[in-house]
């Protein structure tokens, strides 16, 4: 092959196809609908010489991307609420729902195109004429089904250059993959194990069960995103790309403004730029921020699943928001010092208990039984494995905490090894890999 | 590429390799030594205990949780073990029959449920256990590899084989459930009052009967079956199938079928299902499929009274 980037992306191209095939070939069609419409809206706003005309194509591409996600992601739960609210009045509805199965990835590559055509709009980026180029931004495996959601600005231009083999970058690569493995196989499913029995049965349990449940799943969300994150980062890297960092230790976050500057940064950061901002931001008096604020995290949440568990997550989080905006407009200094980890991590945990549950009812209870201070002797259930989900977290936030006090950034620390402790960091790894992996769960973030 | 570059990458993923292989070698022969010292616990300690037994014993019963707690090889006639174990099945069973001596009279005792031998999608997973020894008997990694896709991970890592089971074997390594050597392989069950009322609870709820729709003998199951019955045939072993007492059990056709299958098979088969039908007791059972230890010395009288009337 020439040593020339379009022979490259062809590559990558046809390999993102396959690898999103292998799941099913026929939501292949929606990926390529997408890219087409944001590849021709793209051109079009650029071309168009007028305001109408910009704003038009970009109403193209919103619709068609909108319109997607809202049928194969929302549609069933407008008609069950819609279904529920007419029952409500006393009229009742004939059945609305379909069959419909939700494409792996679409919340995902969706937000990602629609960055395109709005930075384009907003004149921040240059369309691309290459379509396999643009093909291939928008399908690139490595983030296609999870994210982090990458901006064209940070992506296309990586696209559409040669890339070259950089040792440091394969050093770095591959040391994050095996963090990522740890963090997803080893921590987060056995932490799942058991969150998953608790959750299968809440009203079963007592109140120390419920939140000792609840703190393993919030570790176990953050281990699974950031582990499923950390390989999408290495893999990427193999291949001569460089991504976003995703997650920054959120938990180390003194209120709920830093945990989102920390937690899911891709999403985090495309909702503030644009959903935030073009609702206005805070540039129009503070009830409009507070507004702002709200409506974003409860879109946030609603882009997570189609059920009212996230948009109340969502609720929680823009609540915590506006208050804190309230609060540190009284005072100078923007934290809550130390305190501040104790009370953003109880807010996470009470969101947690919406997000993991599998409906309002269950989250109810939940919540109700934990209030209830029935602090008793824990479930246990497989001991084996709650020692295992243990000690691996203590390992996992140890290696967290170490990256914090000496203030390195794992996404470079692979290249910084000698050979030889990159040797021995791997070899520890895969042996704790191949001890204490557990095959039980599925990346928790495909499902959106 | 950059050749220079290309070759320090090729370096380093040849480092790991070697040092991982050699390092997972050590791990795995350091565990073994451990393992090996064993001899309690259901995962390594009792598959340790039956290959010390196994060549001593003249009856050596198999199957799930019902066999585990149903049967005490002390009320038998002659020196036994219960190799029974949890979520255990006819795969696992008939591994470790294939590993009895080859020449020794024994009796091998089988306990079947209706539930898994009409089971339509049973694959065989229950020998999963086993691959703790996968690299350490022949006739382990022939079954395992049968019924599991090439693994080439495991194959390459053979620590692996101790997925899962690190914290017990050091645990059961420093603190020993119990005393081996009067450790037959039965697992009591002592019923406390809670338990009893949560039982009898369950008891006054309402039941649906939920019989089998078809009465199809799983061909793996059948295989296995007809595998056990060979090696027992020819290796001087006397094999009986049995199923264990049910609390109630409301399904009959499946009980017809079981007769008339091992009847085809030529297999000796007892069904005890119904054995405390008429003289039943709470104090019998921990829950309606489990035997409390009262039950389970009951039953394994009848049990041993049955296995000898014809001989």
């Amino acid at each position: 092959m020439k040593n020339n980037y379009k022979y490259q992306n062809i590559l990558l191209l046809v390999s993102s196809y396959i690898f999103y095939a292998w799941w099913d070939w026929r939501f292949l069609s929606l990926i390529l609908f997408s890219s087409f419409v944001d590849y021709f809206s793209g051109l079009n706003i650029e071309a168009s010489k007028t305001n109408a005309g910009r704003k038009k194509w970009l109403l193209v591409s919103l619709c068609s991307n909108l319109g997607l996600l809202g049928v194969f992601k929302y549609y069933n739960f407008f008609a069950d609420s819609f279904s529920d609210l007419m029952f409500g009045f006393g009229w009742e509805v004939d059945d609305l729902t379909l069959n419909i199965i939700l494409p792996v990835g679409i919340s995902f590559y969706t937000f990602q195109t629609l960055s395109y055509t709005i930075d384009i709009y907003r004149d921040q980026f240059k369309p691309t004429k290459d379509i396999i180029s643009f093909l291939t931004y928008i399908s690139f495996f490595p983030q296609l089904v999870a994210g982090p959601i990458e901006r064209a600005s940070n992506l296309l231009p990586q696209i559409e250059t040669k890339r070259e083999f950089k040792h440091k970058w394969f050093n770095e690569g591959i040391f994050q993959i095996l963090v990522g493995l740890f963090r997803k196989i080893v921590i987060a499913d056995n932490l799942g194990t058991y969150v998953d029995a608790v959750y299968y049965n809440p009203e079963i349990h007592n109140s120390s069960t419920l939140v000792l449940a609840t703190f393993f799943y919030a570790f176990q969300i953050y281990y699974d995103f950031s582990g499923y994150s950390d390989i999408a980062i290495g893999s990427a890297k193999l291949l001569g790309f460089k991504f976003h960092q995703n997650f920054n230790l959120p938990y180390f976050s003194k209120s709920i403004t830093e945990f989102w500057r920390k937690w899911h940064m891709s999403l985090s950061f495309w909702l503030r730029d644009y959903l935030y901002i073009s609702l206005g931001g805070n540039r129009k008096g503070i009830k409009i921020t507070y507004r702002n604020l709200m409506l974003t995290m409860l879109l946030g949440g609603l882009w997570h699943g189609s059920s009212w568990n996230f948009v109340i997550w969502g609720g929680i989080h823009g609540l915590a928001l506006g208050l804190e905006k309230f609060v540190f407009s009284l005072k100078k200094n923007q934290n809550f010092g130390f305190f501040g980890y104790i009370y953003t991590f109880i807010v996470v945990l009470l969101s947690w208990v919406f997000f993991r549950a599998p409906d309002l009812d269950s989250s109810l209870t939940i919540i109700k039984k934990i209030l209830s201070f029935e602090f008793l002797m824990p479930f246990i259930g497989d001991f084996n494995n709650v020692a295992i989900s243990v000690l691996m977290l203590l390992l996992g936030i140890g290696f967290d905490l170490y990256i914090r006090l000496k203030k390195v950034d794992l996404e470079i620390l692979g290249g910084k090894l000698s050979i030889f402790r990159l040797v021995t960091f791997a070899t520890v790894i895969i042996m704790l890999l191949n001890l204490f992996y557990s095959t039980s769960n599925n990346f928790i973030y495909f499902q959106f | 590429m950059d050749k220079l570059n290309f070759g320090s990458a090729l370096k380093l993923i040849v480092y790991i390799l070697v040092i991982s292989y050699i390092t997972d070698k050590i791990i795995y022969y350091a565990l073994n030594t451990v393992s090996d010292k064993i001899l309690s616990g259901q995962a390594v300690g009792k598959l340790n205990h039956f290959l010390i037994v196994k060549d001593s014993v003249d009856i050596l019963t198999f199957g799930n949780s019902r066999t585990n707690h149903h049967i005490n090889p002390e009320k038998l006639s002659l020196p036994g073990f219960n190799m029974g174990s949890d979520a255990r099945s006819i795969a696992f069973c008939a591994t470790l029959i294939k590993m009895l001596p080859k020449d020794k009279k024994q009796l091998v005792v089988v306990n079947v449920d209706s539930k898994n031998i009409f089971k339509t999608n049973y694959s065989g997973d229950d020998i999963g256990p086993l691959r703790i020894r996968y690299h350490r008997s022949d006739i382990i990694k022939q079954e395992v590899d049968k019924v599991f896709s090439y693994d080439p991970i495991q194959n390459f890592y053979w620590s692996k084989a101790y997925n899962g089971k690190v914290l017990g074997l050091f645990k059961n390594f420093f603190m020993p459930k119990y005393d081996h050597t009067k450790y037959h392989g039965y697992d009591p069950i002592y019923v406390n009052e809670t338990q009893r009322e949560i039982f009898k609870n369950f008891l006054k709820k309402p039941k649906r009967k939920e019989c089998l729709d078809s009465y199809i003998l799983n061909p793996l199951y059948e295989s296995y079956l007809n595998q056990i019955k060979t090696f027992c045939e020819n290796n001087n072993k006397r094999l009986v199938l049995i199923t264990s007492p049910f609390y109630s059990d409301e399904c009959k056709n499946d009980n017809k079928k079981m007769i008339e299958i091992f009847k085809t098979m030529n297999i000796e088969y007892h069904d005890f299902s119904d054995l405390f039908r008429d003289n039943n007791q709470i104090e019998y059972w921990k829950d309606d499929v489990h035997l409390s230890d009262k039950g389970a010395q009951v039953f394994s009288e009848i049990l041993n009274n049955a296995l000898y009337k014809k001989n």
